[in-house]
Order: structure tokens, then C-alpha cells, then sequence
């Protein structure tokens, strides 16, 4: 095992030579590109990715440019992580027969996948590496939309949420059920790592993904990405989308060792109401008429119901 | 057409980012390496600005939040200290001048047709109230 990359402080951390480029083609201000520098930035290691279809994909990929400095390859919607899978597994297969030419290097696996590729149309293929043990990462950007097509309902949606499949109006809305726990189905596979990062804790999400690196097996990341077009807010506030996000507990940030050791690795000072998470957001604007006011009630109860279950289980280390 | 094997490639599918071999590209910045014309880094996404940072080294205290949190690739740190923002990646979305921390930023958007050095003499000052 090679030597970890050393990162105290961002100052530190920004002498990393980038191997993500710019002048790809996603949407200015949006923060897949933001949470896929913090992740190949946290290792000097050679990188060997793989991104499912989606924005991520399409937008790094348009022929002829690559915006990838390491070596990458896209097949389908599904089988992003499973190409990884194989990638490792055939190195394994060579460094054991020792005909690699430089054996010392121990690259690292990664798949890029956006929420449609792992929480619906690639979720058994993601089950499958996950349950083989593949020495992997597999990394969610999860805009809980499938945006790269124009904002169909994925089952990362969550309630209330106006997406064009289930758009919100007279009869409806919008999205009528919560978004399911992706995290816990993973790490019920008893993976050695499972967690959930947002990109405005960048120091939280380095720490996680070096961990995920240094362990032996499949690791599972769920990241957050504010999507400034189909999430409906201005481009400069995504940053602080993700810090409504974490702070307003939407999305908690916690890690699950081995399927039983639940570690909580943010509690925010002062927790906002949800409130406000769902006002910054156009896709969550029809909430505020009078007849959808309780919809928010209920997202308050169902986000507090949540933080005190990842409670229970941090103290109980089930 | 010849036929091909497994392990073989039709002509586009792959893409090399860089000419020629290179060794360690973790320890290589972005100046000293040999991009083939396939890298997105010889493109430029300038045309899609509307407004554009301008960037005030005066004030800066090299924190880096612009650094980790820019979208593009865009702002250019070297041992720690933040350099300038790279015009031809930048996409204007204006994250950098949200995330500056210091007062005045000194990161600010501008139309993308003003004048840059108009700008920093007419650079805002210490605003005691909002802190």
C-alpha cells in the first residue's frame, strides 16, 4: 500500500496539480465537477474511473475532447461500476500471476455515477460489486433528478419535489414518494465502508474517500450535488444549497463501518429549520401555497425523525 | 472494412489526453504538461460568460475557498497562493466571489465587457457593517 497523500489544510490541499479539466461542458456553477476534483485530489495515486451515463458523462466526454486526465472509460447507463469491477479484477488476476510491468503502483478504482445510475438502473449492477468485494469506490452524485435528460423523477426524488414526470400543480404536488436510503441498503451489504459527503465540507469528504482508499473491499459514497437547473436556484449559490443541505440535516453526513459502526461526522452548530432548505429551491416553490403547508410540516418531522435514528444507531453501534 | 478483434478499437473511441508519455501526472501542473489536442484543456467555454471575476490580490489572504469550491478548474493556486483565474475555462458562475471570505472580497463579478483595471481602482472599500 502506497503512502496516503498528507492534506492538513486547504492550503495544503490546493498545491494538488488537477487531473480534472475544465472547458467540459456542465452547467456553470454545478457541483459534480466540484465534488469529482475533491475526490481524484485526495490521492497522488494513478486513477482508474468509470462514469455512468448521465451529466457527468456527457459533459466530460464530447467527442473529440476528454476532460479526464486519467485513464476513464464510459459504456451504459448500468454497468459503470461492474466496468470498474473488471478493471480490477483483471489486475488483480495479473499482479498475481506477476506479469505487470510496474506492480508497485496500486492504482485506485473509482465509478462515477449519477443518482438515476445507482439508486434505480444501476442498482443491482452496484449490488453486485458491492457483494463480490471488488477493492472499489463507487461515488453517487446524487441530484436526487435525472438532469441530464431534462428532470424525470428518479427514486433519489424526494416528496413534494417538482420534477417533470411528476411536475406539481392543481391536481398534484409533485413527487409523492421519499427517496429511499440508499446508504443503509449498501452498507446492509456489510461493505467496509459506507458514507454520505457534501462538497462544502471538503475537509469531512477528504478524510472519508482517503478512508475508503485505505481499506481492503467495496466502498460505497453518496454525495450531494446541488443541480443549479433542475433544484431552480442561481448558479453562485450552490455552495450554499449544499450548506442548507447539511445544515438543515436533509442531508446528514455519516459514515457506516463494516454495516454495523455508524459514526455521525458533522452535527451542525445551529440547525436551520428545513424550512429554509426548501425555500431556496425553486422545485419546492408550489409548497408554500396554503393547501401544500403541511407538506413541510411533515418534511420537518421526517428529517427530525431521521437525525434521531442515526442517533440511536451511533449510540447503540448497530 | 477489416474486421476486428475483441481488444481492438474503432477509430475515436479512444481518446489520449496527452502527447506522448508522461510519468507522474499528480506531481505535474497543468503548464508543464504536453495536452494532445483531445483534452478539454485546449478548448475554452469563455463565450458562455456573462459576467466575469476580477480578482483584487490586495486583499487576498490566499484562503484557497476558491480554489476547492471552483466548478471549472478555473482558479489557479501555486505553492498556496492564489494566482488569478483562468479566462478561457471560466464559466462566470460566480461561486469563487460567494465564497470569498474576506472584506472587501476581492473577488468580484463584472459585466464580461468592463474594463479590468477601471475595476480595481474603483475597488469597494471595508464595509464596517456587514461582517
Amino acid at each position: 500500500m502506497s503512502e496516503m497523500k498528507k492534506i492538513k489544510n486547504l492550503k495544503e490541499f490546493s498545491t494538488s496539480a488537477d487531473r480534472f479539466e475544465g472547458a467540459n461542458l456542465l452547467c456553470p456553477g454545478c457541483a459534480h465537477s466540484i465534488i469529482v476534483r475533491e475526490v481524484l485530489n485526495a490521492t497522488n495515486d494513478d486513477l482508474i474511473l468509470s462514469a455512468s451515463t448521465g451529466c457527468l458523462e456527457v459533459c466530460t466526454a464530447v467527442y473529440p475532447y476528454t476532460s479526464w486526465d486519467a485513464s476513464w472509460i464510459h459504456i451504459g447507463f448500468e454497468n459503470g461500476s461492474t466496468a470498474v469491477a473488471g478493471a480490477e479484477s483483471m489486475y488483480k488476476a495479473l499482479k498475481t500471476k506477476g506479469r505487470l510491468k510496474q506492480p508497485d503502483r496500486n492504482p485506485k478504482f473509482v465509478s462515477f455515477a449519477g443518482d438515476g445510475a445507482s439508486y434505480d438502473i444501476g442498482f443491482q449492477w452496484i449490488s453486485g460489486c458491492m457483494e463480490r468485494g471488488h477493492n472499489m469506490m463507487h461515488i453517487v452524485l446524487d441530484n436526487e433528478v435525472y438532469a441530464n435528460t431534462g428532470g424525470q423523477r428518479s427514486s433519489s426524488t424526494p416528496i413534494g419535489s417538482s420534477a417533470t414526470t411528476s411536475p406539481a400543480g392543481r391536481v398534484s404536488y409533485g413527487e409523492k414518494r421519499n427517496k429511499k436510503d440508499m446508504v443503509s441498503i449498501m452498507a446492509s451489504h456489510h461493505i467496509p465502508y459506507a458514507a454520505q459527503v457534501a462538497p462544502n465540507k471538503w475537509k469531512d469528504m477528504v478524510k472519508k474517500i482517503q478512508h475508503g482508499f485505505s481499506v481492503e473491499g467495496p466502498v460505497f459514497i453518496n454525495a450531494v450535488s446541488p443541480c443549479t437547473t433542475e433544484w431552480k436556484f442561481d448558479p453562485k449559490d450552490t455552495m450554499h444549497m449544499a450548506d442548507l443541505a447539511t445544515d438543515s440535516l436533509v442531508f446528514p453526513l455519516y459514515e457506516i463501518i463494516d454495516g454495523h459502526e455508524l459514526n455521525i461526522t458533522y452535527r451542525p452548530k445551529d440547525v436551520i429549520p428545513v424550512e429554509e432548505y426548501l425555500a431556496a429551491q425553486g422545485r419546492f416553490k408550489h409548497l408554500f401555497k396554503d393547501e401544500y403547508k403541511y407538506l413541510i410540516k411533515e418534511w420537518q418531522e421526517r428529517v427530525d425523525a431521521n437525525w434521531a435514528y442515526l442517533n440511536r444507531r451511533e449510540a447503540a453501534r448497530v | 472494412m477489416a474486421k476486428q478483434g475483441w481488444d481492438e478499437f474503432e477509430i475515436g473511441a479512444m481518446l489520449r489526453t496527452f502527447e506522448g508519455k508522461i510519468e507522474d501526472i499528480a506531481g505535474t501542473n497543468q503548464e508543464d504538461r504536453a495536452y494532445s489536442q483531445n483534452s478539454s484543456f485546449v478548448a475554452s467555454v469563455a463565450d458562455w460568460r456573462i459576467a466575469k471575476p476580477v480578482f483584487n490580490k490586495d486583499f487576498c489572504i490566499d484562503c484557497q475557498f476558491c480554489w476547492i469550491y471552483c466548478p471549472d478548474v478555473s482558479i489557479i493556486s501555486r505553492d498556496k497562493k492564489m494566482i488569478g483565474v483562468d479566462m478561457d475555462h471560466c464559466k462566470g458562475c460566480g461561486i469563487c466571489v460567494e465564497v470569498c471570505p474576506t472584506n472587501p472580497k476581492s473577488l468580484l463579478m463584472f459585466p464580461e465587457k468592463a474594463d479590468e483595471e477601471t475595476e480595481l481602482a474603483a475597488w469597494p472599500t471595508k464595509n464596517k457593517e456587514t461582517i
